[in-house]
């Protein structure tokens, strides 16, 4: 390619991004979707639809009714996670536990404080209500926070010498206070992502399609990929400004870490994004209308980023079909990059696999749909 | 006088049904080259696939010198198009229209601001750059189409159906800039479906179901496809009296139209003054009949009723040594439902 067919090119597709981009500015639904829906998901994510449970009832079925089965019950009562509805008999706890008044029961078994005294290791025992497993999981991470910090206080104390006697089996980092905002905020970037790009493009080419202008711009100069180029980049700008608004929301509302490389953050979101436009070219394309390619464009962008990219749903908990499912979904690696970025600290030695996954979904997606789009004529 | 377009045996299919068929003629320089035809006939594929849009099934043909199936760049690079709902950005102020289109033809800077103003001026949008192009009335959107379709200064200029639904001062006030446009060289090549418009084009090509049928100057045509004398009678009593008329040697068809009565006759047996006496003969009061020239209406539906007759001949185009071709009465251009 001679320079100035290179000069030309580039003038055509900048004649495309800046067309694109005044459709965007003169048009506030646009830019609500892209810029004010993130910070509004953000907010109901973090707060409202928050996974974080405080006060869980628990019943205390006290065996031992001792000095120190009583300081265990404060401590469950002061660390402000639980909240203890009956100190009584163990039939009381159980009836409560049976009818749901409380999701845990611990049993503190006769001779607890002298075992304690003998410097002898003492077992506790903890019903949980598994019936829901958000809540069973965070039941176990918090008693056993509890239970870690009083044998710790036990340990200091005079009449304890030896070993702690109540042992912490669950250690948990990066997230100590099990927060979910903290790790939901990676999940949701990759959700808006995902949802704002997709349908942004699909929205924006389908509507080429629906009005003919498609037709004008093909019988002119302007070159498929031109257009193709043209079209996304405004896109891909819009959406990297509101990757940093999610995080910077995160930061300011939720105390988000930022531990690893700014570059990187950038760097993921990017292939992400390219994606993501390559996905929404491609449903325009095939859809030709924007009420299809908004539907297919929410459907297959909202959907993946939900339940299979590990945001809500741990992806070593499904099961094997829908696991390998998940490794051809973009978000799923956005997610997981993003998490060790910000959280963990991690660089690129770590996160290079998420990169190149995520580039090569790019490169395909873009190919395929370029490739869709250059056979379909007018 | 070089030639602007030309088609060589054009054919389109799409699966069994053929769109474009055999389609042959050569557009001149600076000509206004009207192609008519019903919705439907072929008009709009053959314009696409002049322009490169799409494939042609078999056959050749050039744009501004350069071979459509070759050189699709140079063809695109040197052609205005104007497609059937001139597509603009209606979210758009009317300058970013044409500043886009503008730069998407690789004009920059202050040459496309320039062009930009000008070409305004001419459309008779001028003060109006800022205003959306949603809020304009259709008349000035589709002079603004047709100004997005010039800024490049194309040498030819494919519109298709410019004028549909726009109003009739609107649709008077384009031709004239379609018509000042030829008189500076353009060459323009233009589809519509009104008739009267087609008036103004210096030749005529008439698509029937994906065959051209004829190609001639709109004058050329009606002599060819209505030989016939056509007669208006004026009087009393003339009801029955054209009737009676109607059997009579040398009359084609007579057919009412409001209070008066149309008449084809053939022009070597009677003229006005011997219809007129034919007509008093037959009963008729105070008769006036006097002579009125074919409408291109006439022509096309002559042409309709020849093609849609299935006769296998195909011409492609209406030779005049062929004879008078025969109008099925079903045809006739006086269609005023009888009284």
């Amino acid at each position: 390619m001679t320079h100035t067919r290179l000069t030309r090119s580039l003038v055509r597709i900048g004649a495309m991004a800046s067309k694109e981009t005044i459709h965007i500015l003169r048009d506030p639904r646009t830019l609500a979707l892209a810029l004010a829906m993130p910070v509004l998901m953000l907010f109901l994510f973090g707060y409202g639809v928050s996974v974080d449970l405080d006060r869980l009832p628990i019943a205390f079925a006290d065996q031992d009714q001792s000095e120190a089965s009583r300081a265990l019950a404060r401590a469950f009562e002061g660390s402000h996670e639980f909240h203890v509805v009956s100190h009584r008999a163990p039939a009381e706890a159980e009836a409560l536990f049976r009818d749901g008044s409380a999701v845990a029961a611990l049993v503190v078994p006769r001779g607890y404080q002298e075992d304690l005294l003998k410097g002898r290791r003492t077992p506790v025992q903890l019903l949980v209500d598994g019936a829901d497993p958000v809540v069973a999981n965070q039941v176990l991470t918090k008693a056993d926070g509890v239970v870690r910090a009083e044998s710790q206080r036990l340990a200091g104390a005079a009449f304890a010498r030896l070993e702690p006697p109540l042992q912490a089996r669950v250690w948990t980092r990066y997230n100590p206070a099990a927060r979910s905002a903290l790790f939901m905020v990676p999940g949701l970037s990759a959700f808006l992502l995902a949802i704002t790009a997709v349908m942004l493009t699909a929205l924006a080419i389908a509507g080429e399609w629906e009005r003919g202008s498609m037709e004008q711009l093909f019988a002119s100069p302007v070159g498929r990929l031109e257009i193709v180029l043209g079209k996304l980049l405004p896109y891909l700008v819009l959406g990297l400004v509101e990757l940093q608004l999610v995080l910077a929301f995160g930061a300011v509302a939720f105390d988000l870490p930022v531990r690893g490389p700014g570059w990187l953050i950038l760097a993921l979101g990017l292939v992400f994004l390219i994606g993501m436009l390559g996905q929404g070219l491609f449903i325009s394309v095939v859809a030709k209308n924007q009420l299809v390619a908004t539907q297919a464009g929410a459907l297959s962008a909202m959907l993946p980023s939900i339940i299979l990219s590990g945001m809500l749903f741990p992806i070593e908990n499904m099961p094997l079909p829908l696991q390998l499912l998940s490794r051809l979904i973009p978000a799923r690696y956005l997610v997981h990059g993003l998490r060790g970025v910000l959280l963990k600290g991690n660089g690129i030695d770590v996160l290079w696999p998420d990169l190149l996954a995520m580039t090569l979904f790019a490169v395909a997606i873009v190919t395929l749909a370029t490739r869709r789009f250059e056979r379909k004529l007018a | 006088m070089s030639l602007a377009v030309t088609a060589v045996d054009l054919t389109k299919r799409f699966g069994a049904f053929t769109a474009v068929d055999r389609v042959s003629f050569e557009v001149e320089q600076g000509e206004i080259f009207g192609y008519l035809g019903a919705n439907g006939a072929g008009k709009s594929t053959t314009i696409r696939m002049l322009i490169g849009l799409l494939a042609p099934t078999s056959g050749t043909g050039t744009v501004a010198g350069h071979d459509i199936a070759t050189r699709p760049d140079a063809v695109k690079a040197s052609i205005g198009y104007m497609s059937q709902k001139f597509s603009l950005y209606l979210d758009l102020p009317v300058m970013e229209n044409l500043l886009f289109f503008g730069a998407a033809y690789g004009l920059t800077g202050k040459a496309l601001r320039a062009r930009a103003d000008e070409l305004l001026e001419r459309v008779d949008l001028r003060g109006q750059g800022d205003v959306t192009t949603g809020d304009l009335p259709g008349g000035l959107r589709q002079r603004l189409a047709l100004a997005c379709a010039l800024v490049h200064r194309p040498g030819v200029v494919f519109l298709d159906e410019p004028t549909a639904g726009v109003d009739p001062v609107a649709r008077r006030a384009f031709w004239k800039l379609i018509r000042e446009l030829a008189a500076g060289g353009t060459t323009v090549f233009v589809t519509t479906h009104y008739l009267d418009e087609a008036e103004h084009c210096r030749r005529i090509g008439l698509m029937v179901d994906g065959k051209l049928v004829a190609l001639d100057t709109p004058a050329g045509l009606k002599k060819t496809w209505v030989p016939d004398r056509v007669l208006v009678a004026r009087g009393r009593g003339l009801g029955p009296a054209g009737a009676r008329l109607r059997a009579a040697p040398g009359v084609r068809a007579v057919a009412p139209f409001g209070a008066a009565l149309h008449l084809r006759v053939d022009p070597a047996a009677l003229d006005a003054g011997a219809v007129a006496a034919a007509l008093t003969a037959a009963g008729g009061e105070a008769v006036e009949v006097e002579e009125t020239a074919a409408s291109l209406e006439d022509v096309f539906l002559a042409a309709v009723a020849r093609g849609g007759s299935g006769s296998g001949e195909g011409p492609p185009r209406a030779t005049p040594g062929e004879g008078p071709p025969k109008v099925p009465a079903g045809a006739e251009p006086g269609k005023a439902a009888a009284p």
